[in-house]
């Protein structure tokens, strides 16, 4: 079964920390590589972020790490350097977050070459936090730097107040999906007769690239006018209330200019066939529902009737009309979703004696099999054994 | 330069946002990517904002394609569609559930003439259970998968990230994995395969992190203003004439904070030893680093920052963001002209060494629609003959 997976054989020894890199390490597990993470000092410092599970390993950690195996090494000792390199010499790929002057310190000097002299087949991801070149390449970042950089900060929280993050970790867990893109397409390249190369990544270079629509809107718009160009200066959006929680909803949109039909039926159901003859509304629902242009200003008069119901009847209502619509779940209320249930999302693997949930690899294979491993590793536990194999004293 | 895709042929039936910029990415990988409208359009033409008359989420969300019209309800067409699928290496559509394959492009039909299709089936919810013919837009999952329960300032129940797309677009990036490991596995096996890629699992892998606290605490997570939940000192602290965005993740960057705002025996209070009692202990650290940081401008803590070490930065806007050294030198903005005008869009995701690709153009809608099929047509000879 295991021969079947996409990445068997494939070797992975991992140099990262935090969520970037691990969480790249994690997919490309799941899907059959082998995984070395090699760790220095106190190790990845996602070990020391709560919550902690039974055994005392952060949640976070867990989630990010299982299934690989743990090294620990000391970049002052002589053999511990041989032995990274050995390990380096013997993998497929190499995903790291460290800069050049890092990797030589480990003795993996001319690893990050555009192609690396001394294992030409070897797929480097680097991984950094504002690219490799420019007037800030070497210098830290973080999740909340690349927010605040990329200017993700302007569109959550209002004008004049106190800065707002995104709650999800965008920057790295983007970054940790298109590395792992990077290494499936370099070893793409490789199987069909490119040699190895290096692959560059940052922080804030995923966010940019995921904030493509906005940038597209700013360029040079025929009005200032919509929520793509003005979302910064608009006021939090927080849906639209019912009797019990907020939902979002909305009518109009996929194929032409028109829309879906489906409003004018919507609103009668709802006790809102006042707006049918007010010239203010459109007839499909376009610029008063979902982003459209009046929906904020007209929000009030869709609550009047909506708070008499609670989320999930209006939410049942437009999707009766074939309009879209979601109430705002806490992530309690989503894990008893029977939607989750049924695209089997979540999944229980090992940790030490106890089960823990897991998020498994995100997308669905007709075909191909996945192996989703528990156990994330104690800083060093298998650092005797991959020694031993990689045939070197510790 | 070719990219790791040279060679390979995309087909993209899908609208609007979580689709098309799969095609897009893939393209940027090398693909050669073909888009294929209804004759009433794309609606992502008309939603604002216009440039020169053109919707600009079409035009970034479809850089590196060639641009076809069919339309499905014609039978001609039609077949010339599932002709242009039987060429494809990679296949994506994301109609609403079951409208792909009455239009006569399902995956069976598509598999029956091309066993080698990677066919990528974009959804909303996913294509089984209670949801699974629902559609879906970005801010309908921001609410469904707890993405904007996450955000607003502590206290808030609730907040959108106001509006780019962004869970469409992590559909997209996740589903741009899923189709690399699919045709790295057609590489062994031969064959290709169906893939369901559902904005619904997007979303929570791009909440992997606070997804994997709910399950360590059993608790939803919180807003919590410009902090996260497991790491301290990481947060905006208001200064002088504006706010500095600063982060320790470990020992070294803890004790450069303590440097840089003067009080270096902080470093070794037991109160803020380690992460997890900074975390513990995240007011007190507040009472103590807020007036500090409050007494000098902005550029101050920049620069104490950087000698220490320490993550920090300013918020920018998009003219800052567009010019910025940084963000050129590293290729993370293109610029693009089409006949709308020169766009903006973001950048290369990934720089590869040896086998780099680029951002092109989107199409014209429909512009080689002809050519494309007159390709197909010499094909179908060859084939024959």
């Amino acid at each position: 079964m295991t021969d079947d997976l996409p990445l068997a054989g494939i070797r992975i020894v991992e140099v990262a920390a935090g969520v970037a890199g691990p969480l790249a390490a994690c997919r490309l597990a799941d899907l059959g590589a082998t995984v070395i993470k090699v760790e220095t000092g106190d190790g990845d410092w996602m070990r020391d972020c709560p919550p902690f599970l039974a055994d005392g390993t952060g949640s976070v950690f867990f989630a990010l790490n299982r299934g690989k195996r743990g090294i620990r090494i000391d970049p002052d000792a002589t053999l511990d350097r041989a032995t990274l390199r050995r390990l380096v010499q013997g993998a497929d790929v190499l995903v790291t977050d460290r800069t050049t002057a890092e990797l030589g310190a480990l003795g993996l000097a001319g690893v990050d070459a555009d192609v690396c002299a001394w294992h030409p087949a070897l797929v480097v991801a680097q991984i950094s936090a504002q690219g490799k070149r420019g007037p800030l390449a070497g210098k830290p970042g973080s999740e909340l730097v690349a927010q605040a950089m990329a200017g993700y900060t302007r569109y959550v929280g209002a004008g004049g107040q106190p800065a707002v993050r995104l709650g999800a970790d965008v920057a790295g867990c983007a970054t940790g999906i298109f590395t792992a893109q990077a290494v499936l397409a370099a070893l793409y390249a490789r199987r069909r007769g490119e040699g190895g190369q290096r692959v560059d990544l940052s922080l804030l270079n995923s966010l940019l690239a995921m904030k493509t629509v906005h940038l597209a809107a700013q360029s040079d718009p025929d009005a200032f006018e919509g929520p793509r160009v003005g979302g910064a200066y608009d006021p939090p959006e927080r849906g639209w209330k019912t009797a019990d929680k907020p939902i979002t909803f909305a009518f109009g949109g996929a194929v032409g200019a028109e829309g879906r039909p489906g409003w004018t039926q919507f609103v009668a159901a709802m006790g809102l066939a006042k707006m049918l003859d007010d010239p203010r509304y459109d007839k499909n629902g376009r610029l008063t529902t979902g982003l459209g242009p009046k929906a904020r200003e007209l929000k009030p008069e869709y609550e009047e009737q909506f708070v008499r119901f609670p989320a999930e009847e209006v939410v049942a209502r437009v999707r009766e009309f074939g309009g879209f619509a979601s109430a705002y779940l806490t992530h309690e209320e989503l894990m008893r979703e029977p939607q989750v249930a049924a695209l089997g999302i979540v999944r229980e693997l090992g940790q030490r004696g106890s089960k823990v949930p897991a998020l498994g690899f995100p997308v669905k294979f007709g075909a191909t099999p996945t192996a989703l491993r528990g156990e994330a590793p104690r800083l060093g536990e298998h650092t005797q054994d991959i020694v031993n194999e990689a045939g070197g004293a510790a | 330069m070719p990219g790791p895709l040279t060679g390979l042929r995309v087909v993209d039936v899908s609208i609007m946002a979580a689709g098309p910029w799969i095609g897009s990415l893939l393209g940027e990988l090398g693909a050669e990517v073909i888009k294929v409208e209804p004759p009433a359009g794309d609606g992502t033409r008309w939603v604002e904002p216009l440039q020169h008359g053109m919707g600009t989420n079409y035009l970034c969300l479809n850089v590196n394609k060639q641009g076809v019209v069919l339309d499905f309800k014609n039978p001609a067409e039609r077949a010339a569609a599932l002709d242009l699928a039987a060429t494809a290496d990679v296949f994506v559509q994301n109609f609403r559930g079951g409208v792909i394959e009455r239009l006569g492009l399902g995956y069976d039909a598509v598999r029956a003439r091309n066993p080698r299709v990677v066919y990528c089936s974009v959804s909303g919810f996913g294509e089984a259970g209670p949801l699974g013919k629902e559609a879906c837009a970005d801010f309908i999952m921001q609410a469904y998968s707890g993405f904007a329960r996450l955000n607003g300032r502590r206290g808030d129940e609730v907040e959108a990230f106001r509006f780019t797309g962004f869970l469409d677009l992590t559909t997209s990036i996740v589903a741009v994995e899923g189709v690399l490991a699919a045709l790295l596995a057609r590489e062994a096996t031969g064959v290709g395969q169906k893939l369901e890629v559902s904005m619904l699992q997007a979303a929570l892998e791009m909440q992997a992190t606070r997804i994997a606290e709910l399950f360590g605490s059993g608790k939803s997570p919180r807003p919590l203003g410009s902090e996260a939940p497991g790491l301290c000192p990481d947060r905006a602290y208001p200064a002088l004439d504006g706010e500095v965005f600063v982060t320790a993740h470990d020992d070294a960057q803890w004790r450069g904070f303590c440097a840089a705002i003067g009080e270096p025996a902080l470093a070794d209070d037991p109160r803020f030893a380690t992460n997890r009692e900074r975390v513990a202990h995240r007011a007190e650290l507040d009472a103590i680093a807020l007036p500090i940081f409050a007494a000098r401008p902005m550029i101050w803590w920049l620069r104490a920052c950087d000698r220490q070490g320490v993550p920090c930065a300013m918020a920018q806007n998009f003219e800052q963001i567009r010019y910025h050294a940084q963000v050129r030198d590293n290729g993370m903005v293109e610029e693009v002209r089409t006949q709308w005008g020169t766009v903006v869009v973001g950048g290369l995701p990934w720089h590869f060494a040896a086998t780099p690709a680029a951002v092109s153009p989107p199409p014209v809608p429909g512009a080689d629609t002809e050519r494309v099929l007159a390709a197909l047509a010499r094909t179908r000879a060859e084939a024959i003959q």
